[in-house]
């Protein structure tokens, strides 16, 4: 089992860096993005989106490996139809090795035309569980069909477990308002995000993705929590430069 | 589906609607007490750090523990456990005064003289957009049920639509629907929302105020018109014409 070795020794390397990240007073966001970034690389997949429920039960992207609008929008579309919903509503991982199947299309028809035409053919969606709650999923797009074979299905779990912890921190977490509290400032804290996109993109003539990208990499360099920076960006406290 | 819960909350609310009385947040405040398990609910708006006004409250109680808010400067939201959470858009739930009277020694206690025993406040808020606070009390301790909860949510949701929208002098009359939960809303819309601010020269809630009232303006849904502003297709401009103009790029 080579390639179970492989996904056990990145895993163990991403787990070791994630940890590193989950010290006092980090940044959830960073934190997210950091975890969909590396499902990437370690499940061999194009594109991750973590999506949690809102108390209306609707499915939010809150950390994307790309906030490439129209993947995002890939993600988003699915709490009318596809693989996600499905997850979220049965609590049970839904793989898809090639959504442009019959069958796929018979039963997601909207979701798996989108899909296509953005080039993707298999299409996960692993459940974020909570003992018996199902608080949102992980949504795994590849270009070639493809299947995920039993290793990287316990990697990925394994990840959604790990941001499971990171949303709820060292909370009670048997407390079900708990639950939703933290929930709503995981979205919340989305929404500042996607606020300080715009404002940087407006002032630096930049698109909002371009924006995120300069966001995140000041947020690096300089060693300033995301969210903190983004809500600096929107006081106009926080002077980033590098438009085109 | 999503959608099923804000529509039911908002039945809700329009049922306390007398004749074609355009809906306002004493209405909310009323359908909130009745439909979520409380015996008050009031409205705050927040201005300031340190600034907020009292919009609306069902009662005499319900209006003196926002007093007791402001004068203690102590309580929900204001100081003391969960605080950090609720400048994040999270709700503080106390199912019980008694445990926490000395972590608020001025608050607490002249609460639960008044007559509370449970509060709940939540944030009106979208992301760096805070406006306000939506207060539910009870007289008798207890939590909120997973169910009261979530609709308190939505409760919040539509008292923040309707607080942003009558600043934009829109009044929530026959035909006025709030948008499926405003942080529903795609992530363009809040892009949008943040680009304006910098097109005005306004705060984000100001933006915020300016593109739904656009959007109602035009009879325009406003993901679509969010889509103009970030496609670059859309400007708005800080003079005193209401309306933005258009700049098709061709």
């Amino acid at each position: 089992m080579l390639m179970a070795a492989t996904v056990d020794e990145r895993l163990a390397q991403a787990f070791v860096e994630l940890a590193d990240t989950l010290v006092a007073g980090y940044d959830l966001m960073e934190f997210l993005q950091t975890l969909t970034d590396r499902c990437v690389k370690l499940l061999e997949v194009d594109a991750a989106g973590l999506l949690l429920a809102d108390s209306r039960g609707v499915l939010r992207v809150v950390a994307a490996s790309t906030e490439q609008a129209r993947v995002v929008e890939l993600f988003q579309i699915q709490n009318d139809e596809g693989p996600c919903l499905d997850c979220y509503r049965t609590g049970q991982a839904v793989i898809v090795s090639d959504i442009r199947s019959d069958r796929a299309g018979e039963r997601w028809p909207r979701f798996a035309a989108a899909a296509r035409e953005m080039g993707y053919a298999g299409v996960h969606a692993i459940p974020m569980r909570l003992r018996d709650q199902v608080i949102g999923t992980l949504n795994l797009f590849k270009v070639v069909p493809d299947g995920l074979n039993p290793a990287v299905v316990v990697a990925a779990t394994a990840l959604v477990d790990v941001a499971t912890i990171g949303i709820l921190q060292e909370r009670a977490v048997h407390q079900q308002e708990v639950v939703a509290a933290q929930l709503q400032v995981a979205l919340n804290s989305r929404v500042i995000i996607e606020q300080a996109k715009g404002v940087l993109a407006e002032r630096l003539r930049l698109s909002p993705d371009e924006a995120f990208v300069l966001l995140r990499r000041y947020a690096r360099d300089h060693n300033h929590p995301l969210t903190e920076l983004s809500g600096d960006v929107i006081r106009g406290t926080a002077r980033i430069s590098g438009g085109r | 589906m999503a959608g099923e819960r804000t529509a039911q909350v908002w039945a809700w609310i329009a049922a306390a609607r007398e004749g074609n009385a355009p809906v306002s947040l004493a209405m909310l405040c009323l359908a909130a007490a009745g439909w979520l398990g409380v015996d008050g609910a009031s409205v705050t708006a927040v201005g300031g750090p340190a600034v907020s006004e009292p919009l609306s409250a069902t009662d005499e109680l319900a209006a003196r523990l926002e007093e007791l808010l402001f004068t203690t400067g102590e309580g929900p939201g204001v100081e003391g456990p969960g605080v950090e959470d609720f400048r994040f858009g999270s709700p503080v739930l106390i199912p019980d005064l008694a445990p926490v009277t000395a972590r608020w020694p001025g608050f607490a206690p002249a609460a639960m003289a008044a007559g509370a025993r449970a509060l709940f406040a939540f944030p009106l808020q979208a992301g760096a957009i805070r406006a306000g606070v939506l207060s539910l009390y009870r007289a008798e301790p207890g939590p909120l049920t997973p169910q009261q909860l979530a609709d308190a949510l939505v409760f919040a949701d539509i008292a923040l639509q309707l607080l942003l929208d009558s600043h934009a002098g829109i009044s929530a009359s026959a035909d006025y629907r709030p948008l499926d939960g405003l942080s529903d809303s795609r992530a363009e819309v809040y892009q949008a929302t943040g680009m304006i601010s910098v097109q005005l020269g306004v705060s984000l809630e100001e933006a915020l105020v300016r593109l739904r009232a656009h959007a109602f303006a035009i009879s325009t849904p406003l993901d679509d018109v969010a889509d103009d502003v970030v496609s670059r297709t859309l400007r708005f401009h800080p003079d005193s014409d209401p309306d933005p103009d258009l700049n098709p790029q061709t």
